[in-house]
């Protein structure tokens, strides 16, 4: 083999290997099996180029690129201004619906982002490539605790105000607590007693038996014997007093005979 | 001062008549050819041990070695393929260039070419720049992919992460622009190595015993010299991430 094609033959190997290391980096896909969608965020919590996207935690495209778009405006109005254009392998598509939400989430030890897409259901149709939709913003930890470095500032200037009430307060509560305490132990003793365990027992025998006379008084039985008293009453009612007066005299003197 | 000249003078000669392709093409199998298999068996092995220790070493302090294929191929890619080649590249390549032109400076060959109206450094000079230039840059991009592939087959075999997981690791570490700073480094170091050689051949003293202490001097400062310009390079290149 002569030298000039050795050396060519060299040359070639490193471009190859230059454009192999490009595929194995996901800059060039000349196989791509995969849709591209356009994810519109306000805030998109580190996201990065390459970053990968995952539907039911598996992992199915990346982050192709990250583009500033301060001109766009939702259906519905709402400005958005950072496009996330990503990539979603066929295979997957067909989860991908117009319900999906789309969201930062974080993984590993490193914390490394990604984008996560719910499950859409069934009903809802499928996407088309390039469709706009709007992802959630995932929350500002930078902000909550800038709030709560500002809520605890107002803490502390309220503490430092009302420093004197603060200090009765706690002395009333530890007075409060403190008289709860005896309550209790004064309860205690008190359960411990013969005299109001017997109470207790009695008062739980008068609940049981009134549990089981109202039960009768609910019976179809107890219904009957009402019906005939209130009948006993209206055959009573024309009756008038002095012989009533009358019988119950002579039935009174039979009593004392017999 | 002469070694400033002779470097403007050898990179002149690369865009003057006669254009020596023949040259050119030896001295670019003797750099890029010659070197390769040496230079790719000590990088398998540099990737090895890099990545079993970076394993040991993560596992040692948080216990979990995850993240390992990704700072491996980062440390392939930044320092351990481009400055293995290059030193190796200076012990064989730079060696080899010091002790031929210090044998033509002893044997007087270098007045000779004087004495007929050739600029020696364009002619012994300019050729082994560009050879080393070209060779340089295509031993590190192949230096630099037999290593990944070295490292993944490790940690594959040996630390249980299957290539699509190296693929996504490194992916999160590594970018393509990783390995167009390791081609600059590349042509960088393949510059200083044929200057630093070849002016310590052109300086070579009488006899033997010079040739030879020309040959040691110029491995020693390349060497320096590249890790200085390692150094140099590196720290640039961080403004870039």
């Amino acid at each position: 083999m002569k030298v000039e094609t050795k050396v060519g033959l060299l040359a070639v190997l490193s471009l190859v290997l230059i454009l192999v290391f490009a595929s194995m980096m996901g800059m060039i896909s000349p196989f791509s099996n995969a849709n591209e969608l356009n994810i519109m965020y306000n805030y998109a919590g580190g996201i990065e180029e390459g970053s990968p996207i995952r539907v039911m935690g598996i992992k199915v495209g990346k982050v192709k690129k990250i583009l500033f778009d301060p001109t766009y405006k939702s259906a519905s109005g709402e400005e958005v201004k950072l496009r996330i254009i990503i990539t979603v392998d066929k295979k997957a598509w067909s989860s991908v619906r117009q319900d999906s939400r789309f969201f930062i989430n974080l993984a590993g030890v490193i914390g490394e982002k990604f984008l996560e897409i719910s499950p859409g259901s069934t009903e809802k149709p499928e996407f088309k490539p390039g469709d706009y939709v709007r992802g959630e913003d995932p929350p500002r930890i930078d902000q909550l605790i800038s709030q709560g470095y500002g809520l605890a500032g107002k803490v502390i200037e309220m503490l430092n105000k009302n420093e004197g009430s603060v200090t009765n307060m706690i002395t009333q509560l530890d007075k409060l607590t403190t008289n709860f305490n005896k309550t209790l132990v004064l309860f205690d003793k008190t359960a411990q007693n013969a005299e109001f365990s017997r109470l207790l027992k009695n008062a739980i025998k008068i609940s049981d038996d009134t549990a089981y006379l109202m039960g009768n008084l609910r019976s179809k039985k107890a219904e009957d014997t009402y019906e005939l008293v209130h009948r006993l009453l209206f055959r009573l009612e024309p009756v008038d007093g002095p012989r009533i007066k009358k019988f119950f005299q002579e039935e009174g003197i039979r009593a004392k005979i017999f | 001062m002469f070694f400033l000249k002779m470097s403007l003078g050898a990179v002149q000669g690369l865009f003057q008549k006669p254009f020596r392709k023949n040259e050119i093409l030896q001295q670019l199998y003797f750099v890029g050819n010659g070197s390769l298999l040496i230079i790719v068996f000590c990088v398998c092995f540099a990737a090895v041990v890099t990545i079993l220790e970076s394993s040991f070493h993560m596992k040692m302090v948080i216990q979990n070695d995850s993240m390992v294929p990704g700072f491996a191929a980062l440390l392939i890619l930044r320092e351990l393929g481009v400055v293995v080649t290059a030193l190796l590249l200076t012990s064989r390549v730079g060696a080899g260039f010091a002790a031929e032109v210090g044998s033509m400076q002893v044997t007087e060959q270098v007045d000779a070419l004087k004495m007929l109206g050739i600029d020696p450094v364009q002619y012994l000079v300019s050729p082994r720049l560009i050879a080393c230039i070209l060779g340089s840059l295509f031993l590190v991009i192949v230096a630099n992919l037999t290593c990944l592939f070295c490292a993944m087959l490790v940690s594959e075999n040996m630390l249980g992460y299957s290539a699509q997981m190296f693929l996504t690791s490194m992916r999160r570490f590594v970018s393509f622009q990783d390995l167009i700073f390791a081609m600059i480094k590349g042509v960088v170091f393949g510059t200083v190595i044929p200057l630093v050689s070849c002016y310590f051949g052109f300086f070579c003293k009488p006899g033997a015993d010079g040739v030879g202490k020309a040959t040691t001097q110029s491995v020693v400062f390349s060497s320096i010299t590249i890790i200085v310009l390692d150094f140099v390079l590196s720290y640039t290149f961080s403004f870039f991430y």
